[in-house]
């Protein structure tokens, strides 16, 4: 990893940060804080590191679902104050649709679309839904919208979820020869995969019951 | 007007996302087209285009390996006979064949994109009856997902051996990577794991099309190949030479190694795996050369009289036959720090950025730029002083 030379916008996001170490920081240069073993500075690149593994992991972890055809939104509680960072690349990703992603007591909802960014902090992810599928009808019915677009209610269409896809493919990629649990582990920290509401399990299909039983609140809101 | 009010008013005027929630595909298919990939690698899906894609891992599997593409067949019908493969012709164990169609394929693909469970796509498949036919499907499930549905993900084909220049050509306007994968190190040795395949005509010249096709303008991650280790009994060295035909005159990217495992049912069924160790120490000795840029004649110095690479770090190999005395990290250049093991060339770099403005004293200082100092430690010389011990010179 390196340190960006925009590093104090991460050190901002960290779970400890504060102003004051935000203006210590800024005397320093990224090359400073790379090179230097003094122990603030190397506290410092610690911390810088830390926001940029989880924004890393999170963007890799998170999992989106399509809620009618102009939402996508996921789980995410994330340990540093990422929600909007990442909210933003989500909707940078996917322009024209709106990313929405929380929990139980927050959300950050992101708009991407003809250059601009929009971004709305809520309350918990259900809330913020339940007002979105209001303002999508009434936006919808005022403009006539598409009348081949699903409904935003038409969740129960035949075929499969696309998790289920998922789960059949990722099931098919493993080769039992290189079983290798410790790279599997240190590459999918458990830490990361519960904030972003994830546990890959290979053959889910056939876990015993046991094996729910510590994996913790998933996609529940 | 709240924001999320106005997100919403907003959003109702884009243009509506015509894939629904659910897609329709067999389960048996996903995972028998699927299977025939598990052996190919998936690797980075950094592409530089003028808007860089970013590389990024979104699971793994539990043997450790990355899955960041949706990576599969387009069907796994096969007219070849390669020996070590479960959809050759001459495999006696028969699997169910099955195919996708290019509108299916672009489907599945975009939803689980758009899900964030994959970057991209990465396509390669048996060659059917006819091998032409199977690309021409394969580039139109191409051309769906970027023209039809507007696709901006990475995308990974893989050239059929004996492909046309015109397909090779329309492929690589479309994907970001192509590559043909060479299996063997020469034409001996494909001789001996697939009869059907020739070496110079459907492979080494395939690749020289897409090296004279490729421009500014097209294929920004590049051609890659990838070889099955041990399957034909070929030396490392054997394997290095060829490697370094392939980066020399074919210019691709990267090299992967798979060390061969056999199928039930193949023709080398009975066949012994090789170790994965051996593997790894062939990327350990590939990434010495592309990365660390050491020298072809230093390289050679880390295989055996039999021309393999033992089961140890190969650059700790080279270090002892060539470090003949400690290295100063206040003075060396970089080119020694980098044949230092335990300094990789980023810290090689802190190392002469920093003694420009302060002397390096203590190992302390050189832990925190990145080296692994336990290491590094027998063969550096710090403030004069040096860490030597016998194990540095036992096996």
């Amino acid at each position: 990893m390196r340190v960006p030379d925009d590093y104090c916008r991460y050190l901002a996001m960290h779970e400890k940060s504060s102003d004051r170490l935000i203006g210590r920081a800024e005397g320093l240069k990224a090359l400073d804080l790379e090179l230097s073993a003094d122990p603030e500075a190397v506290r410092l690149k610690k911390m810088v590191y830390a926001v940029m593994g989880e924004v890393h992991r999170l963007k890799a972890f998170i999992r989106l679902n399509p809620l009618g055809g102009r939402v996508l939104w996921g789980y995410m509680k994330p340990r540093h104050r990422i929600g909007e960072h990442i909210s933003e690349h989500f909707a940078r990703r996917n322009p024209g649709t709106i990313i929405v992603l929380g929990n139980g007591t927050e959300s950050w909802t992101a708009f991407f679309w003809q250059g601009r960014i929009l971004r709305d902090r809520g309350a918990g992810l259900n809330e913020t839904l339940d007002r979105l599928r209001t303002a999508l009808k009434i936006s919808e019915k005022e403009k006539k919208a598409d009348p081949e677009g699903i409904d935003i209610d038409d969740l129960d269409a035949n075929g499969l979820d696309v998790d289920d896809v998922w789960q059949t493919y990722y099931d098919s990629q493993y080769c039992p020869e290189r079983m290798n649990l410790q790279a599997f582990r240190q590459r999918m920290p458990s830490r990361d995969q519960q904030s972003a509401g994830l546990r890959l399990v290979q053959k889910k299909k056939e876990m015993t019951l046991a094996d729910f039983a510590d994996q913790g609140s998933g996609k529940t809101l | 007007m709240a924001t999320l009010e106005k997100i919403a008013h907003l959003a109702a005027d884009c243009v509506f996302d015509s894939l629904g929630p659910k897609i329709n595909v067999n389960l048996d298919k996903l995972f028998s087209l699927g299977e025939g990939t598990r052996h190919d690698v998936c690797a980075s899906t950094y592409s530089p285009r003028d808007s860089p894609l970013p590389g990024i891992c979104h699971a793994f599997t539990q043997d450790g390996r990355c899955v960041s593409l949706f990576k599969t067949l387009y069907t796994n019908h096969c007219s070849h006979q390669c020996n070590y493969c479960i959809n050759a012709t001459n495999c006696s164990r028969r699997v169910q064949t099955f195919s996708y169609t290019p509108d299916e394929l672009a489907r599945i693909t975009l939803s689980l994109y758009r899900s964030n469970y994959i970057e991209g796509l990465f396509l390669s498949s048996g060659a059917g009856r006819d091998e032409e036919l199977i690309m021409e499907r394969m580039i139109e499930t191409l051309e769906r997902l970027r023209k039809q549905y507007n696709f901006p993900g990475y995308i990974h084909l893989k050239i059929l051996p004996g492909s046309s220049q015109a397909h090779i050509q329309q492929a690589m306007e479309l994907a970001d990577r192509v590559s043909i994968n060479l299996e063997a190190s020469s034409a001996a040795h494909m001789n001996e794991i697939c009869a059907t395949k020739s070496y110079e005509n459907d492979i080494l010249q395939r690749q020289r099309y897409i090296r004279d096709l490729r421009t500014d303008d097209n294929l920004p991650a590049g051609q890659t190949t990838q070889l099955v280790v041990g399957a034909a009994g070929e030396s490392d060295q054997e394997i290095f030479k060829r490697i370094l035909y392939e980066y020399k005159d074919i210019g691709v990217k990267r090299a992967y190694y798979s060390a061969f495992s056999p199928q039930k049912g193949t023709a080398f069924e009975s066949k012994k795996g090789q170790p994965l160790w051996r593997e790894h120490r062939l990327y350990q000795m590939d990434w010495l050369y592309r990365v660390y840029h050491f020298p072809a004649g230093d390289i050679k110095m880390a295989f055996d009289e039999d021309g393999f690479l033992s089961d140890s770090d190969p650059k700790l190999a080279i270090a002892r036959e060539l470090l003949d005395s400690p290295v100063d990290p206040n003075v060396a250049p970089y080119r020694e720090l980098i044949r230092v093991p335990g300094i990789g060339p980023r810290s090689a770099k802190r190392i002469a950025a920093l003694r420009k403005t302060k002397k390096i004293r203590a190992k302390r200082e050189l832990e925190a730029l990145g080296v692994v100092i336990k290491r590094a430690a027998p063969f550096l010389k710090i403030n004069g002083w040096r860490d030597t011990t016998l194990e540095m010179w036992s096996g």
